[in-house]
């Protein structure tokens, strides 16, 4: 007990004095950038980070936040933005830009800018990655479903983890299930009503940041997720493998963006310049994170569920910006939809 | 300095002092309007704005939110959920009680130290314990399978029969503490004399003991009450998000939609209807301790 | 009739005991198994834990991989601290200024200074973001400081007027009479006596502060979150097991402060007082 007790005590006085360190050692400069909670965290504090740090000697601060809640903290924060860089999928993107939380980009600083196929940047940002949303299942406890209406049917119902409109991938697949049943991109209800006759059977409703944790305790053996957070899972050692539903998994381009009335604009182009480095891109598309590169030099390796960026007009390619006048609605409505 | 001086300066000073030993309550005062009550009359103001950008005052914001009738259900669970985790915190800490009154003072002092213990932990880790005990691959799920009780895991997290649970260990030592401190006050002669004049224990313990530790028991259940009702991480992380109450309710409005004046109507909501539950478990407990007196 | 009576006083012992035996097996058992959680070998929370090792706390202590938490942990030190600090000075002060005051006015402000721990925290968390948002503030520590002081100061208040309200009157009357002069009173006599009650306050004060949530939830952001905010962030999505090996940080760290504040100030006395 006492031994045990005394490492304990070491390992305090350890964690107090790790946690001064940071302050001493000042850096030239530090940005502040948003990540999505979960895998991207992981990979940009494991891969961008340290790059950045050596590179440019720029400490990388990271807030993970989902696209929505970025958009609306800047919202609030009404011209001191609380961060310098945004991350966010299409939807939250057009809104960004259409409350001017965008300083006006210019891709010609970033010194990878050649690299990056044509039409990658624009005045408002830069596309880093795309993503593939579809089924995540354990092959362990459940067979492999074919489509997004296999989750509503026995064995997967009594096992599946669902969440609402917070995020795109949640957003994606619920406009894929509805259109299954009659609805379409503008009309969820059909998915909410099918949703909603099996909801007793579900097996969780969470928070979009609690899926790969429910997923993980066992909680729930199915859900709708994109390919990064399936990547993390198995890099964790967790039984789970990924589907392509058969009316087609739904993909989208992954932007950055600089905020308007950042303090750091420099240090936000080092940053975005890292972002695409082949370097970078390389790492983070091995695994666990498997992220779908955009810098031209790097191929595509095998676990991707792409050969190359080509592919993408495969994909379901939704239209955000219908989707997003009626997202706010939709949040409220499923969350009153699935309370008990 | 002669003794008269000395008697005719006193009373002059001791006048100074009073106005002294009030004017030392003054920085905490201050400190108070500006960071308590300003921002609490603020939080009122907003609400009365009508936009998220809080533009156009104007009553929308009230009318919203009380004119949908989910809102009220979202209250009515709210406050359920502090009462049923009161009446958890009494039935099973009451008689904790009423053993550490019957302990020697050696083993007092450990069981104060086992009930004061959680306390010092992180509401946090208290919530992360419980997601172990209670998950699918849990504690007890596991405990009830090996035992051949059940052939499929129970769900416990998730519902609110685990969030009760979960809620009554996480607040215990908030109604043992003042339950101990007017117990260990009571005169033991007075159970004696219960008992010599042969009242059964059970008797003794509904006419003596339970009267005279009404304040106790009162004042555990209000901070019960107060602070399950706002249990922000516990309602989330064990309930989940099937289970909507007030503070979900507020942190959504407030971080994640960004509808200030929404949020400050859930907010001010939850503060009247917590406070007015409080009043009326304190008007209780004190009628119940003045009929005893008087 | 003596048969009937002692068959009750075995029914309440059995029942009475049994519930309290259940209580503490409720109380203590979570702690206990998120202890042995953290332990573990595995990569999941699954009890029993598969194996034994040091792996996680290997993991929390290594600066590179649990660099936010160590800061998260940091940040809750230095909000602790200055907001103890600072209660403890305004506290001491106002209980020295209202604690034998009997005016009308002074139990109000008593009421008033106490009410924080009875008004949901969350409401208070969303206020103070409005109000220094309006003000024109950013997130820092200075503003969770001064969140954390409202909600934390009561503690104090409570324990060093309760104190002072034990203190001899006779005693402080006989010090000025000698020819004291009121802060030498204060400083020799008032303030020693007292001590014990200021030190239970400033130690449960700066616990509600590390463990506070409503107010931090509010006031952090990236660069400022707390312990608690980073480990509900943690149990939220990747659940991994650094969260038992931080609770097992925290339950040492607890245990080995109750001990200390049982040998110095009596705190079991002081709590249950």
């Amino acid at each position: 007990m006492t031994v045990n007790r005394r490492t304990l005590l070491a390992g305090v006085t350890a964690l107090g004095g790790t946690s001064l360190l940071p302050g001493i050692a000042h850096a030239k400069g530090s940005v502040v950038a948003t990540t999505y909670p979960g895998t991207w965290e992981d990979a940009y504090r494991t891969v961008i980070a340290p790059m950045l740090k050596k590179k440019d000697d720029i400490d990388l601060e990271l807030a993970p936040l989902f696209a929505m809640d970025q958009i609306g903290k800047a919202k609030a924060a009404r011209g001191a933005p609380p961060f310098d860089v945004f991350v966010l999928d299409p939807g939250p993107r057009i809104v960004g830009i259409e409350a001017g939380l965008f300083d006006k980009f210019d891709g010609k600083k970033l010194s990878n800018f050649s690299k990056l196929p044509a039409g990658f940047t624009d005045e408002y940002g830069v596309q880093v990655s795309a993503q593939v949303v579809g089924i995540a299942y354990n092959p362990k406890k459940v067979p492999a479903p074919k489509g997004w209406g296999d989750l509503l049917k026995d064995p997967w119902v009594s096992r599946l983890g669902i969440t609402g409109f917070q995020t795109t991938f949640g957003t994606s697949a619920l406009i894929e299930l509805s259109k299954l049943f009659g609805g379409s991109l503008t009309n969820v209800d059909p998915a909410l009503v099918e949703l909603k006759k099996v909801l007793p059977k579900i097996a969780a409703v969470g928070l979009p940041a609690a899926m790969p944790g429910l997923f993980q305790q066992g909680q729930c053996d199915v859900m709708y997720t994109n390919t990064q957070t399936v990547a993390t899972l198995k890099g964790k050692g967790i039984d789970v493998e990924f589907v392509k539903p058969e009316s087609g998994a739904v993909a989208f381009y992954t932007t950055m963006h600089i905020a308007k009335g950042t303090g750091e604009l420099a240090n936000s182009y080092k940053y975005l310049d890292v972002v695409v480095s082949k370097d970078a891109q390389g790492a983070l598309t091995k695994p666990p994170y498997n992220f779908i590169p955009v810098n031209k030099d790097v191929e595509l390796p095998p676990e991707l569920p792409m050969k190359s960026l080509d592919e993408m007009t495969k994909y379901v390619q939704l239209d955000w910006s219908k989707i997003n006048p009626l997202r706010a609605s939709w949040i409220e409505k499923f969350n009153k939809e699935m309370a008990k | 300095m002669s003794v008269a001086s000395d008697l005719i300066d006193r009373p002059r000073e001791e006048g100074r002092l009073r106005l002294a030993e009030w004017q030392l309550a003054l920085p905490l005062s201050l400190a108070f309007a500006a960071l308590f009550l300003a921002p609490l009359l603020l939080l009122g103001a907003t609400s009365f704005f009508n936009d998220e950008k809080i533009t156009q005052p104007g009553f929308a914001s009230w009318t919203k939110f009380f004119g949908d009738p989910f809102n009220y259900k979202v209250i009515l669970d709210t406050l359920l959920l502090g009462l049923k985790t009161v009446c958890a915190t009494v039935v099973i800490g009451y008689p904790v009680a009423l053993v550490y009154i019957d302990l020697p003072a050696r083993l007092q002092k450990v069981l104060i130290f086992i009930i004061v213990m959680p306390m010092l932990l992180s509401v946090v880790v208290r919530t992360f314990a419980w997601i172990v005990v209670l998950g699918r691959e849990g504690v007890v799920n596991q405990l009830l399978l090996w035992l051949g009780v059940i052939s499929e895991p129970l769900r416990l997290l998730q519902t609110e029969l685990g969030l009760v649970i979960s809620l009554t260990q996480i607040e215990m030592p908030l109604m043992l503490l003042p339950l101990i401190s007017v117990m260990s006050r009571l005169d033991p002669n007075l159970r004696d004399a219960s008992a010599a004049l042969g009242a059964s224990r059970w008797r003794t313990l509904f006419t003596v003991i339970v009267p005279l530790s009404m304040p106790g028991l009162v004042a555990g259940c209000l901070l019960v009450f107060a602070s399950s009702t706002t249990a922000f991480i516990s309602q989330t992380v064990i309930g989940g998000v099937r289970l909507i109450y007030l503070p979900l309710v507020i942190w959504q409005q407030s971080l994640v939609v960004y509808n200030w004046p929404l949020a400050a109507v859930a907010s001010l909501s939850l503060v009247v209807s917590v406070l007015s539950v409080i009043a009326a478990l304190s008007y209780l407990g004190r009628r119940s301790s003045r009929h005893l007196h008087g | 009739m003596g048969r009937r009576q002692s068959f009750l006083d075995l029914s309440y012992a059995l029942v009475i005991g049994g519930i309290a035996v259940l209580a503490v097996l409720i109380i203590v058992s979570p702690v206990v198994i998120a202890l042995m959680t953290s332990f573990t070998e595995g990569r999941s929370l699954k009890f029993p834990p598969t194996g034994f090792s040091f792996g996680w706390y290997e993991q929390l202590f290594d600066p590179s991989r649990s660099r936010p938490i160590h800061r998260a942990a940091g940040n809750s030190l230095e909000v602790a601290a200055m907001s103890t600090l600072i209660g403890v000075v305004l506290a001491t002060l106002a209980a020295l200024g209202l604690a034998r005051n009997r005016a009308r006015s002074a139990r109000v402000a008593d009421n008033l200074f106490m009410s924080p721990l009875v008004l949901p925290g969350i409401a208070f968390g969303l206020a103070a973001l409005v109000y220094f948002s309006t003000l024109g503030f950013r997130p820092s520590l200075n503003l969770m400081i001064a969140g954390h002081l409202i909600v934390t100061m009561p503690f104090i208040l409570r324990t060093t007027t309760a104190s002072l309200s034990q203190l001899d009157p006779a005693l402080l009357d006989s010090s000025q009479s000698l020819g004291a002069s009121w802060f030498y009173t204060l400083r020799r006599v008032t303030l020693p006596l007292i001590f014990p009650g200021i030190a239970a306050g400033a130690f449960l004060a700066f616990m509600a502060s590390i463990d506070n949530v409503p107010v931090s939830l509010f006031l952090s952001n990236a660069r400022t979150d707390t312990l608690p905010i980073r480990m509900w962030g943690m149990m939220e999505s990747t659940l991994d097991v650094r969260v038992a090996a931080v609770s097992g940080v925290l339950i040492g760290c607890a245990f080995t402060l109750m001990l200390i504040m049982e040998w110095t100030v009596g705190l079991t006395r002081r709590m249950r007082d």
